[in-house]
């Protein structure tokens, strides 16, 4: 135990240990956060696509499909590969870039499934009430049905997010320089040359970031319910 | 009768899901001011006829007419503002509060101001006893309670026609008489309707004419008294020995 604290002191009061811890942890946060924005947009496109009536989107409704469909069998590391060692192999391409598109990517795959699923869990007679007021289909979709399917997306949405930043983790495969990598590399022989306290300080790291954002979307959800309360 | 205004006209309706043929041609009048309740076995198509009507279901075939005007997929929004809709669900709008359930159609779509709109609802909540609710969110009303907003929610728009499928259907029995008694007062109003109930004793006392339906073909129709008392064919005999 003495040696625990000795590392953890040592950790703590390393200038170079704290930078490295830092600078994963924001690399962590950058990946993350576009990747978790890029791939939420690009996931309400392929879902507003795959719910929408129009004929003429019927084309891109086939390639979403397949697009989802290889996305969620694939392994999220070999889709990395693939991104950084295939389509993005271009030298002195910005690394960060690439992983965020990788990660970006893939999430859309998961969260259009999720807005999809959400939009459809609104029950077809909330449509067919603003339908029958004469109100346009426009005006249905965004006041009526998107309002409610928020409700469901969200608690989902938000595991998908959490999912994200833990899967980012995995960039330490393809070299870079991310919280996992940094709790590595601290531990290492040249450097701490133990793994313990870098490893559980990273993953304190992880751990609070995901559990301010669960309180979060714990939150927003309760605000969302409102309307349920049969009071 | 030459004098009376055509209101809907339906001709050669036919409505097929999949294989399934539910509506074989249906040729249909409702002139003004008729109080029409449509009756027949579950299964039968009334629902989907009257579905048909505001294309909540696209008609596979036939054409109806809204007074002189064929109704078609660009017109359809003009169309269902004249033709009100009651559901047997209710369909509230859940997100919504009682009041923005009345006024969202009228004021969107330039019916009244946000301010006539409102006042027009309070007195139509105040009529049914619930302008307390007004701030409510449906999910907070009984069934018979959210039912006669909807009816008040489809009167907001002032439609020409009031189409009602099967509104007390989902109600407990208490509730079924508030609404039924709302329906009443509107239709005694003056107002076009077409009903389609198993409220057999409400259809013979409100209506002015009864269509019966079966297998998506209208099998019979005449006034309440000659279709209750004295039905011409064998199919609407057996029915009527069941249910009555």
């Amino acid at each position: 135990m003495d040696n625990f604290f000795e590392k953890l002191v040592e950790l703590f009061t390393t200038p170079e240990y704290i930078d490295s811890l830092l600078h994963g942890f924001l690399l962590t946060l950058e990946i993350s956060f576009f990747a978790v924005l890029l791939g939420f947009l690009l996931g309400l496109i392929i879902a507003l696509t795959e719910t929408g009536k129009s004929k003429w989107l019927a084309p891109l409704r086939f390639i979403f499909r397949i697009y989802v469909t290889v996305i969620r069998g694939t392994p999220m590391a070999l889709q990395l590969f693939i991104m950084f060692f295939v389509i993005f192999a271009i030298r002195d391409f910005p690394q960060v870039i690439t992983a965020i598109l990788a990660f970006a990517f893939n999430s859309a795959a998961y969260s259009s499934e999720i807005i999809r699923g959400g939009i459809l869990s609104v029950d077809a007679g909330q449509t067919e009430a603003g339908l029958a007021l004469g109100l346009p289909y426009r005006t249905v979709f965004l006041k009526i049905v998107m309002p409610q399917a928020i409700k469901n997306i969200i608690p989902a949405l938000g595991n998908e997010v959490i999912t994200v930043i833990k899967e980012t983790a995995i960039v330490s495969m393809v070299g870079m320089y991310d919280l996992n990598m940094a709790a590595k590399d601290i531990g290492s022989g040249q450097n701490m040359a133990s793994y313990v306290v870098p490893m559980f300080t990273a993953a304190l790291f992880y751990l609070a970031v995901v559990y301010l954002i669960t309180f979060v979307i714990k939150r927003v959800e309760k605000r969302l319910r409102r309307s349920d309360v049969r009071a | 009768m030459s004098e009376r205004k055509l209101e809907i006209s339906v001709r050669g309706l036919r409505k097929a899901f999949g294989d399934n043929k539910v509506l074989n041609g249906i040729n249909f009048d409702l002139f003004d001011g008729e109080k029409v309740v449509v009756l027949g076995p579950s299964g039968s198509g009334k629902s989907t006829f009257l579905r048909c009507i505001n294309r909540l279901e696209e008609p596979s075939e036939g054409e109806i007419f809204f007074e002189d005007t064929l109704i078609d997929d660009k017109n359809i929004q003009e169309m269902r503002m004249e033709i009100g809709m009651v559901f047997q669900h209710f369909n509230l709008i859940n997100n919504l509060t009682v009041m923005e359930n009345l006024t969202l159609a009228p004021v969107k779509l330039h019916k009244f101001s946000a301010d006539e709109a409102e006042a027009k609802a309070r007195k139509l909540l105040k009529h049914i006893g619930l302008v307390g609710k007004a701030d409510a969110f449906p999910a907070s009303l009984s069934g018979g309670q959210k039912q006669r907003v909807a009816i008040i929610r489809a009167l907001m728009m002032e439609p020409k026609v009031l189409l009602f499928d099967e509104p007390t259907s989902a109600l407990d029995p208490e509730s079924i008489g508030d609404v039924l008694s709302l329906i009443h007062e509107v239709v005694e109003g003056g107002m076009t309707t077409m009903i389609v109930t198993h409220e057999m004793n409400f259809a013979r006392e409100i209506a002015s004419r009864v269509v019966f339906i079966d297998k998506g073909r209208i099998i019979e129709e005449g006034t309440p008294s000659q279709f209750f008392t004295h039905p011409k064919t064998p199919r609407v005999k057996e029915f009527l020995e069941k249910v009555l």
